[in-house]
């Protein structure tokens, strides 16, 4: 959900709360005035009343369908005070049941006591209630408006600055060597922030670079200290006075010699798939270079009693590099070789949408969707580097096409989907 | 066969001198493009082992020195560098053959042979051991005048034997030399015993003593002794 939507919710919310506590008061508050204002009047009835009979007028003239004054002879009566009371009576002239206000009375008037009723039609809570939500969700739809709009302008203006290094950072490529462009603002938070942003983008392109040379000169610059051990181990081969378990000591060394350099190797070309140094897009002849390799890797997978068959068509144009598509190909062979039984078979699929290469063989032991991770083996135990998959991943990455694994009917199939 | 080592690793340059010394060539050695150059202009070689990345300068303008005062010298480039685009562009230049470090000496010295063939026996392209005798030019393999059938790979392992005659060979480095990088990733060197075991019913069958010595657990010596 945008900041904006949240913001202008919460602040809706808020007013909406503050809007229903506010019109509960003032319905309270107007009710309890109008019964005031009500009672004030029935009691100034009374007193006009009171005048008028003393002055000698006759209490039927006064009576009429409010007022109601009884003339009690009964000695025993009092003087009583005011009575206030909430009653429903007929309206005359609406013509029906009308909240109102009574007011009774026994008085004294001129050594006489008289029972006063007195009633008159009260405000209506209803129409209070209609009154007051009225003007309330007039005025909470005006404040919701005018949140809106200051809102927006708050977003606008204020918050731009934010907004624009947002924009900087989404489209931040550590590979990329411009400083990122921050806006000039004078908010102390967007300065604070602006500052932090430029800090980590360039501690992130200068980490990004020394990894980078790291990675490049490391794995070239092993090559000729392995080659140097490599040499003298051979030479000590050679000096001809080594028992059988010395020779098998150097052996050993040797081999493990050669992996590292291969690992050195295969990091120098992951790094170089990913520095785009593969990057002539001519087309090439893919279905050739899928032919070509078939027929190298032919006598590879014989010896392991492995038959493999492709079905190629004769020319299969597609935007890669020449080098990169031998890569890509050849570790998706060596690949179906390795994780394979002996005996088994190999099938290379090839059409204008993917290539397919399934091959039989053993569940993997990992889990698949870490096949494609450096260093990750289907079993534990073999030699492989581990770094085949990665390579081919980092390939179909940077072509933007899709590899999907499957492990079904103890079948590994490996599809590159070109898109 | 005289060489010129270049190399700018001391370590290694020893190593080389050593190896193919032992082997009968002879060996000069040169750690900077300056002394290369040097050498080159006052003496001859038959062949010259080139490293691409010296302190001093680029080896592929030495090569390009090379292909101009003495072109029938044959020239291989080693490089630490697995760049295609160096490789394809000694080779251009004229270069005979290159190599990624690191290398197996066997295989350096198989390769050096194999260019020394191409280029000086020009008329001649024969390759004798003991009652063996073979043909570069027409692939054919005799024992005494008995025309032994090979298949590619046996054939190659052959010249590989006789090349580094003598020496020990790892499973290792015989597979790399048959398959190249490639067999990295496949577990066992039991194609390598394969190979053998063929190539050497075939040289027992047509009357040679079994040359192919076996030292367990590490390779293979060719030898008549």
């Amino acid at each position: 959900m945008k900041l904006f939507v949240k913001t202008t919710l919460f602040y809706l919310l808020a007013s909406l709360i503050v809007f229903t506590i506010g019109g509960v008061i003032t319905y309270n508050k107007v009710k309890e005035e109008v019964a005031l204002e009500t009672d004030y009047y029935l009691n100034e009835t009374f007193r006009r009343l009171v005048n008028e009979i003393k002055s000698g007028k006759s209490i039927g003239v006064l009576n009429n369908d409010k007022v109601t004054i009884t003339k009690l002879d009964n000695q025993l009566v009092r003087d009583t005070f005011r009575v206030y009371s909430d009653t429903i009576s007929k309206h005359p002239l609406l013509n029906r049941p009308e909240a109102y206000r009574r007011l009774v009375r026994i008085s004294k008037v001129e050594e006489q006591y008289y029972q006063f009723d007195l009633m008159d039609v009260l405000i209506e809570s209803d129409d209070v209630y209609q009154g007051v939500t009225a003007a309330f969700v007039r005025l909470f739809l005006f404040l919701g408006l005018f949140i809106i709009a200051a809102n927006t302008v708050f977003f606008r203006w204020i918050l731009s600055p934010f907004y624009l290094s947002l924009r900087q950072i989404m489209f931040f490529n550590v590979k990329d060597k411009d400083t990122i462009q921050l806006p000039d603002t004078n908010t102390r938070e967007f300065k604070l922030l602006n500052a932090f942003i430029l800090k980590m983008t360039h501690n992130a392109r200068k980490d990004y670079l020394t990894l980078k040379e790291f990675t490049e000169n490391a794995s070239h610059e092993m090559q000729t200290p392995v080659a140097i051990a490599k040499g003298k181990l051979e030479l000590l081969m050679e000096s001809g006075d080594l028992t059988q378990d010395q020779l098998q000591l150097v052996q050993g060394a040797n081999q493990a010699l050669s992996k590292l350099s291969k690992i050195g190797k295969s990091l120098t070309l992951l790094s170089k798939i990913e520095n785009g140094e593969f990057s002539d897009k001519r087309v090439c002849n893919f279905s050739e270079v899928v032919g070509q390799n078939v027929d190298h890797f032919r006598e590879l997978a014989l010896l392991r009693n492995i038959n493999m068959q492709a079905m190629l068509p004769p020319v299969l144009q597609l935007p890669i590099d020449s080098a990169l598509a031998d890569i890509l190909i050849s570790n998706l062979i060596k690949n179906a070789i390795q994780h394979n039984n002996n005996g088994g078979w190999i099938n290379i699929k090839l059409n204008e949408q993917q290539l397919e290469v399934s091959n039989s063989g053993k569940a993997p032991s990992v889990p698949t969707e870490t096949l494609f991770n450096r260093f990750k083996k289907g079993q534990a135990a073999s030699s492989s580097l581990g770094l085949g998959l990665a390579i081919v991943k980092k390939i179909t990455d940077t072509q933007n096409w899709q590899v999907v694994y499957k492990f079904t009917d103890q079948t590994h199939s490996l599809r590159i989907v070109f898109t | 066969m005289k060489i010129l080592i270049i190399e700018d690793e001391p370590d290694l340059l020893e190593s080389l001198c050593t190896y193919l010394g032992k082997g009968g060539l002879l060996c000069e050695k040169s750690s900077s493009m300056r002394e290369a150059l040097d050498k080159l202009s006052n003496f001859k070689y038959d062949i010259v082992l080139l490293d691409i990345m010296l302190p001093d300068g680029n080896g592929l303008d030495i090569l390009d020195f090379i292909k101009q005062k003495e072109p029938e010298t044959g020239v291989l480039i080693i490089s630490a560098k697995n760049a295609l685009d160096d490789k394809i562009s000694g080779l251009e230049l004229g270069a005979d053959d290159y190599l990624t470090k690191p290398f197996h000496l066997s295989e350096l010295n198989a390769r050096l042979k194999a260019i020394y063939r191409r280029r000086k026996f020009s008329g001649q392209k024969e390759i004798e051991f003991e009652k063996i005798r073979i043909n570069t030019e027409t692939m054919e393999t005799r024992v005494e005048e008995e025309l032994v059938v090979l298949t590619l790979k046996e054939y190659e392992l052959l010249l590989f034997f006789i090349a580094n005659k003598k020496r020990v060979l790892t499973k290792q480095s015989i597979a790399e030399h048959l398959w190249g990088d490639n067999v990295d990733f496949l577990d066992s060197f039991d194609f390598v015993y394969q190979h053998i075991k063929n190539l050497r019913k075939k040289l027992t069958a047509a009357g040679t003593p079994d040359y192919i010595k076996t030292i367990y657990g590490m390779g293979y010596k060719f030898t008549s002794d």
